[in-house]
């Protein structure tokens, strides 16, 4: 009760920090500190890679560059993407979470899957689905709302996930010192939901940056759009280089705001699973409004895609055209994808961990650096390890190793974000009560920590899994030779305007995406609450 | 006993991930390694050479896909590493690029006399393989083919204000700016340019653009015959609201390029690479690769079952898949236009 208290307390003083807490950081282990060293290496490699390119175009040619009014046009057009469609994709996701979990909705767990399943959906089988339906979805307006009815799941199910974890005793608390529902909203509900809202907007506003596929059919021109054209105008390209450099500095407002939110923010209990079941609020008169406005929701981010697919599955001639390769093409989503998802969650762990145990500015920069690379394009990753592979590393190169690189590179903050939002419900002291037991410090963190930050692995293996299995350039030009996946063949076939053979590779693809979702949905909904 | 489950739960998962790393595809040794294709040419002809090369040879394929200048590039930058035997290049400027770093291997004489030589490389690096011919395809209900201008110059008026459809970063409109260059000049090619960046709509691709004239979104585009087949495979020819419409009169809206292949210099099996290409050009082969995509083949008395506009008829554009070069000329005029 005393931390429920102290935690108001310090919600008044505005979230000042604690510095009692700080005291308890001790240097972190070393081999934590080698283990963190790997993904940090990965992620210097396609930043290496972009200032070198940069570089060799010489200053002159980056400030041309920089000063062309159609970099501006980028710059304007990816900027008012990102902002335009995170925005809204907070709204909803925050509606959602809201209504899913502290209201009285009828029917609330077939509307948690609702709001999640859109997740499963590729942008760019949801964009192709909606530009069938007319011109009018083109363009940056159509962009916004196709991409926001796909992204908004990513701020809808951390949300979620925190407004049920939250001690419903600290409301209580607070409405007991006199403040009403809104006062009470905004000094305790929202500055322990903001993590998770700015996690979610975070990786929102980095998929919107590295965007491609989807963008690329609605004809909006970004940053990103323009780095492709320029690799498929031109060899030894410098001045995508340049753009990608813009596009990484974009993206580190976007980081620095989500370390600004999380500022003194520590949301740890004491001991799992102590939060209550709150009774709901009732929705009253509101309720069909709600209940409307979520079957509209789920009409366009789930029906209006999956309707086309199966209109182009009957109407199509290509119906059929290429089917023998449906299962090789599976089978290496799933190797690829499962066997990725290992790789990149193992590597993300330590960084987590080391960044929970220390505060020093390398840890920081470590642990923050993979958020602005996220914001890259797949193609320019790829071509980054395909230059360092060939040079430094020629007997991997083509291999799967590589590839599950450029994965954990393109994924981190995924694995990142998840594992850190359980490990932050789990009290720094346990470890320490552990180790004061007699356990040594890995037994203590396999019989202790690790149990506990069960429910967050899962997260992150399932929402890196589903990113993978759709991953689309990384794959393309790093797979091993031969190896082909749903999403490489659905682009295959749509690059031949044969829709209806693609249509049951998307098919497949949405549906085995739905897998990981809904083990993501679980995970993250019900595992918090038993 | 929940945290074991928990515990076994994620040693499991682990220990199956770990499973799946050591099965997953090793690359093959050198010495039985089948051919390695990189391929940016569309699939359905490319694979279906492949199986009949395949049966006919014995010697197994394996294909990375792609587009064809990201192909190059990542040849260029593998370089003498490059696992790559062989290039099939859906446009002819990036078998220029490779072959200008000294990338690519001379073809056997006899394999190049099998096609015209105007299709393929002067010093004998690359070979065409299928020819296709750029045109205006344009929506019958929304144009009256009458109301066709007689030049594509002419499309970049403002009297075309909002009805063409165009994708500047195709390869094949590269070509097409370069041909216009070497025909009109380069003034007129940027005017020309920047006349379609005024007035024209820029799609993501050939293909897009015909889709959006078929799904009446807009009257005109300048794409590849191809897509405008291959949309009608998928349709049905008769159903289709769109028509070709070839400029010729040595226009440059009616440009003739080629798809084409060369071997790579660090080939491992540079001897079946030299093989595949000879097939490729070879009667079966050529019959092969033009039942599958409504291309021109290149070898004198092969026929498309496609129902093109007769390859002698077509009164392209004066210019070779040579002359056309690496584009890298058309790649500055688009910067200057602001269109890249």
């Amino acid at each position: 009760m005393s931390d429920a208290l102290g935690d108001i307390g310090s919600g008044l003083a505005g979230g000042a920090p604690r510095s009692a807490r700080r005291i308890a950081l001790g240097r972190p282990p070393l081999l934590l500190v080698m283990a963190a060293l790997v993904p940090t290496a990965l992620i210097l490699l396609p930043i290496v890679y972009v200032v070198l390119r940069s570089w060799s175009a010489g200053w002159y040619a980056i400030g041309a560059e920089l000063v062309r009014p159609r970099t501006a046009l980028l710059f304007w057009n990816t900027t008012v993407l990102t902002f335009a469609v995170t925005g809204l994709s907070a709204v909803i996701g925050f509606t959602g979470a809201w209504l899913t979990e502290r209201c009285a909705l009828p029917g609330r767990a077939i509307w948690r899957i609702a709001l999640s399943l859109p997740l499963a959906m590729p942008a760019f089988v949801a964009s192709f689905a909606w530009k069938s339906l007319g011109s009018e979805f083109q363009g940056l307006g159509g962009a916004i709302l196709i991409l926001t009815l796909e992204s908004f799941p990513l701020i809808y199910l951390p949300l979620a996930a925190a407004l049920r974890s939250m001690d419903p005793a600290m409301e209580e608390v607070s409405r007991s010192l006199g403040r009403n529902g809104r006062r009470t909203f905004l000094a305790v509900v929202l500055p322990r939901a903001l993590p998770a809202l700015g996690g979610g907007a975070l990786l929102v506003a980095a998929h919107m940056l590295s965007e491609f596929g989807a963008l690329a059919m609605l004809r909006v021109q970004t940053l990103t759009t323009a780095i492709f054209q320029q690799y498929e105008l031109q060899f030894d390209n410098a001045t995508a280089a340049v753009l990608s450099a813009v596009l990484m500095l974009l993206c580190l407002p976007v980081v620095l705001g989500e370390i600004a939110l999380r500022r003194g923010q520590r949301v740890s209990k004491v001991g799992r699973n102590t939060a209550r079941q709150r009774s709901p609020v009732p929705l009253g008169r509101l309720a069909p409004v709600a209940l409307l406005g979520l079957v509209a929701l789920t009409v366009l981010s789930l029906g209006v895609p999956f309707g086309r697919l199966v209109y182009w599955l009957i109407v199509g001639l290509s119906a059929g055209r290429g089917i023998d390769t449906i299962l090789p093409a599976l089978g290496g989503s799933l190797s690829l994808a499962i066997a990725g998802t290992f790789v990149t969650t193992l590597v993300a762990l330590p960084l987590v961990l080391l960044s929970l145990k220390s505060r020093g500015l390398f840890v920081r920069i470590a642990d923050r650096l993979p958020y602005v690379v996220h914001g890259l394009p797949g193609l320019v990753v790829a071509l980054a390890l395909v230059y360092f592979a060939i040079r430094l590393f020629p007997a991997i190169y083509q291999t799967a190793w590589v590839l599950f690189a450029a994965y954990a590179i393109l994924f981190l903050p995924l694995a990142q974000s998840a594992i850190r939002a359980s490990a932050e419900l789990v009290p720094r002291e346990i470890e320490e009560v552990a180790r004061t037991l007699g356990r040594g410090p890995i037994a203590a963190f396999v019989s202790v920590t690790l149990p506990a930050l069960a429910p967050g692995l899962g997260a992150a293996l399932a929402l890196v899994a589903l990113e993978l299995m759709r991953e689309l350039t990384a794959t393309l030009i790093l797979a091993p030779t031969g190896v082909s996946t749903l999403a490489t063949e659905v682009w295959s076939h749509t690059n031949d305007g044969a829709y209806a053979a693609a249509a049951p590779f998307a098919a497949l693809l949405v549906l085995i995406s739905g897998l990981p979702v809904y083990f993501f949905t679980r995970r993250t909904l019900t595992a918090i609450r038993r | 006993m929940y945290d074991v489950t928990r515990r076994r739960f994620l040693l499991t998962a682990g220990a199956g991930g770990l499973a799946l790393v050591s099965g997953l595809p090793r690359p093959a040794r050198a010495d039985s390694a089948p051919l390695a294709l990189y391929n940016g040419q569309h699939r359905p002809p490319v694979e279906a050479l492949i199986a009949a090369f395949t049966k006919s040879t014995g010697i197994e394929v394996t294909v990375r896909h792609g587009n064809s200048a990201q192909l190059a590039s990542q040849i260029v930058e593998e370089g003498a590493h490059s696992p790559a035997d062989l290039f099939w290049s859906e446009e002819s400027p990036s078998l220029v690029a490779t072959a200008r770093r000294g990338l690519l291997a001379p073809l056997d004489p006899e394999t190049l006399q099998q096609v015209p030589a105007i299709f393929s490389a002067k010093d004998g690096t690359w070979i065409g393989a299928t020819a296709r011919c750029r045109v205006v395809v344009y929506n019958k209900s929304m144009i009256d083919a009458a109301a066709l201008p007689p030049s594509v110059l002419d499309f970049a008026t403002e009297a075309w204000k909002g009805k063409v459809a165009y994708a500047p970063n195709s390869g094949a409109f590269q070509q097409q700016i370069m041909a216009v260059m070497i025909l009109k000049g380069r003034d007129a090619a940027l005017a020309w340019l920047k006349g379609l960046r005024d007035f024209g709509e820029v799609y993501n691709s050939d293909s897009a653009a015909v889709e959006a004239v078929e799904g009446g979104d807009i009257a005109v585009a300048l794409s590849n015959n191809y897509y405008w087949y291959a949309l009608a495979r998928e349709i049905g020819e008769a159903d289709m609201n769109s028509a070709i419409y070839n400029i010729g009169r040595g226009d440059p809206g009616t440009l003739v390029t080629v798809s084409g292949a060369g071997v790579l210099k660090s080939a491992k099996n540079a001897e079946a690479a030299q093989r595949f290409v000879a097939f490729m050009v070879s009667e079966e082969g050529q019959k092969t690769i033009v039942e599958a995509i409504a291309e021109y083949p290149l070898r004198p008395g092969v026929t498309s079952p496609f129902p093109l506009a007769p390859f002698a008829g077509l009164d392209p554009a004066p210019v070779t898949p040579d002359q056309l070069g690496d584009a890298e000329a058309a790649l500055d005029l688009l910067r200057e236009a602001g269109l890249a």
